[in-house]
C-alpha cells in the first residue's frame, strides 16, 4: 500500500502526524513530509489513522 | 459487562462512528459489527464544507474518506429510530432489528432551523432535508454543501443569519461566490467562541470584505418560498470596531430601538446545532436538550452503551460539556470504544481541544481553551501582517491556548506553544 497525499488539499492541521509520527512529519514551514510512503503489514493501522483523522481528506491509502 | 462482546452496533457513520469502528477493530475485536449510518455516504471532512469544499469546484464527493478498513457491515442512508436498553436492541428505519452485546451511539447533531421546516422534510432529524421550495438553508451535510453551492452561484443576495466560525465562514464563501452578503447577529461575531481580541480582528476583516454586518436582540425569519424576509428587532449595528452606537458599516443610521426588515433571496442559518436525540425518547436514557447524550470520563452513559461526538457531552469543570468539533469526536470515539472492550480499565478522555477556522482569506488555529480573555502575548509576527502566533495564559501551569494566525502550523507545534519551553526538546519542537 502507498500512502498517496493530495498536496493542493493539505494545510498542514499535523493531525496525520500526532496519528502515525513515524510514517511522516511536517517540517519548519508547516509542509508535510513523507518519511514512510510504502507501507507495510506493521505500519497499516497507523497509516490508516492518518488518513482517517485529516480534516480535509488529503490522505489516501491505495494499492501499488 | 462481564464478558467480551461479540455483537457491537454503532448508530452514527461519521467521523465518531467510524473512529469507534477503527478503534474497536485495532483493539482486536473481531466480533460482529454494524455500522448505522443515517446519511448515504460513508464518513466525510464536514469541516470542510464550509471552508475549501464551497470555495472549490471540484467533486464534493472528493471530500469523503476512503474506506477505513474496519471490516465492518455498514448500513448507509438508514436511521435508527427506537433503543430498547434492556431487551438490547436498536430499531431502525427499514425495520430490521438489530441485537447488541455493546452500542455506540454517535449519531451527531443536526443544525437549527429558524423557519418552519418545509413540506419535504423527513422524520430523521439528523439527515437535513431542504424542501425545493425554502429560502431557508442550513449547512451540515453533504447535500446541503452541494445545494448550497448551487444556489449561491446564481449570485443571489444573501443574509447569513448566525454569528459563529461556521456563519462567518459561509459568509466569506459567499462573498467570494460574488453575492451581497448581510450578516445579523446578537453581538459581536465570534465573541463567544474566541474572545474579543480575535472576534474583533475577523470582524474587521469581514467589514473589509464587503459583509454588512447587523446586530438585533431579535431576529426573526419569514420564509416565502423564493426569498425570505428577516426581521430584525432593536437593531444596534456597528458591530465592528471602532463603530459607535448609531451607525453601521455602511452608514445607515439607526436608531438603538430602531427595527428594520430585510428582503433577501436566499437565508443561511448558522445558530448551532441540537444533538439528535429524538430517536431514544422512548428508550429511558436521560437526555439534555442542548448537551445531548451525558457520558462519564470514559463515554459511558448505561450499561453497555457509550456514545462519542456532537451528540455526546464529556464531564468538564463541574458538570459537561458539548464540544462539536473534528478532533474532539475522534478523541471521544478512542476512548468509548475503548470501554466497551476494557470497561473500567480503559483509559479516561483527556482532550486538548483543537480548534481551526478558514475564513476572509487568513486560516487561524488554536490549541487549548477557548475563549481567550484579553490580550495576548506576541510570540511572533503581527496580527496587522496577518501573520502571528499568539499566546493567552499561563504557559508555565500548561494552561495557555496558542493561536496562530495566518501560519501554516502543525498541531504538534502548536501545542508545543502552550508549554513553557523548560528542555531541549520542548524548544526544538516549539521552533
Amino acid at each position: 500500500m502507498k500512502l498517496v497525499v493530495d498536496w493542493p488539499r493539505c494545510e498542514g492541521h499535523g493531525l496525520c502526524e500526532e496519528a502515525a509520527p513515524q510514517l511522516l512529519h511536517l517540517d519548519d514551514e508547516g509542509e508535510l513530509l513523507l518519511d514512510v510512503e510504502d507501507i507495510g503489514e506493521s505500519d497499516l493501522k497507523a497509516a490508516q489513522a492518518a488518513v482517517r483523522v485529516c480534516p480535509v481528506a488529503a490522505l489516501r491509502l491505495e494499492q501499488q | 459487562m462481564t464478558s467480551t462482546p461479540k455483537q457491537i452496533v454503532i448508530v452514527g457513520g461519521g467521523i465518531a462512528g467510524v473512529t469507534a469502528a477503527s478503534t474497536l477493530r485495532d483493539s482486536g475485536f473481531d466480533g460482529e459489527l454494524t455500522i448505522v449510518g443515517a446519511e448515504p455516504h460513508r464518513a466525510y471532512s464536514r469541516p470542510a464544507l464550509s471552508k475549501a469544499a464551497l470555495l472549490d469546484l471540484a467533486d464534493l464527493n472528493s471530500h469523503v474518506l476512503p474506506d477505513p478498513g474496519h471490516g465492518a457491515r455498514e448500513l448507509l442512508g438508514i436511521g435508527a429510530v427506537q433503543l430498547d436498553v434492556d431487551a438490547r436492541e436498536v430499531v431502525l428505519t427499514n425495520n430490521e432489528t438489530l441485537k447488541y452485546d455493546g452500542l455506540v451511539i454517535a449519531n451527531g447533531s443536526h443544525a437549527r432551523r429558524l423557519g418552519a421546516r418545509g413540506p419535504g422534510s423527513h422524520l430523521s432529524d439528523s439527515a437535513s432535508v431542504h424542501a425545493a421550495d425554502s429560502a431557508e438553508l442550513t449547512l451540515r451535510t453533504l447535500e446541503d454543501a452541494a445545494q448550497l453551492r448551487q444556489r449561491i452561484a446564481a449570485q443571489p443576495s444573501v443574509v447569513v443569519i448566525g454569528g459563529g466560525p461556521l456563519g462567518m465562514e459561509i459568509a466569506s464563501g459567499c462573498v467570494a461566490a460574488g453575492c451581497a452578503v448581510t450578516l445579523v447577529t446578537r453581538r459581536l461575531p465570534q465573541s463567544a467562541l474566541l474572545g474579543a481580541h480575535l472576534a474583533d480582528y475577523l470582524t474587521q476583516r469581514a467589514a473589509e470584505a464587503g459583509v454588512r454586518l447587523l446586530r438585533a436582540t431579535e431576529i426573526s425569519l419569514l420564509d416565502l418560498g423564493t426569498s425570505a424576509r428577516v426581521t430584525l428587532s432593536n437593531v444596534n449595528a456597528g458591530t465592528g470596531p471602532g463603530t459607535g452606537a448609531g451607525t453601521t458599516i455602511d452608514g445607515t443610521r439607526h436608531s438603538s430601538d430602531s427595527t428594520l426588515t430585510l428582503d433577501t433571496e436566499l437565508v443561511i442559518t448558522a445558530i448551532g446545532d441540537e444533538p439528535s436525540t429524538g430517536w431514544l425518547e422512548s428508550s429511558g436514557l436521560a437526555i439534555d436538550p442542548t448537551l445531548g447524550l451525558r457520558t462519564d470520563r470514559k463515554g459511558r452513559i448505561h450499561p453497555n452503551i457509550v456514545a462519542a461526538g456532537d451528540v455526546a457531552a464529556f464531564p468538564h469543570a463541574d458538570g459537561h460539556r458539548r464540544l462539536p468539533l473534528w478532533t474532539s469526536a475522534i478523541e471521544q470515539a478512542k476512548v468509548a470504544a475503548q470501554t466497551l472492550l476494557l470497561e473500567d480499565e480503559a483509559p479516561d478522555l483527556e482532550l486538548q481541544p483543537y480548534f481551526w477556522t478558514e475564513q476572509w482569506g487568513i486560516s487561524i488555529k488554536a490549541c487549548g481553551e477557548l475563549p481567550v480573555a484579553g490580550s495576548p502575548e506576541v510570540l511572533q509576527g503581527d496580527l496587522s501582517e496577518h501573520s502571528a502566533l499568539l499566546r493567552w495564559g499561563d504557559a508555565e501551569a500548561g494552561t495557555a491556548t496558542a493561536v496562530s494566525v495566518g501560519m501554516r502550523m502543525p498541531i504538534p507545534r502548536l501545542r508545543a506553544h502552550t508549554r513553557a519551553v523548560t528542555s531541549p526538546s520542548l524548544a526544538a519542537a516549539a521552533s
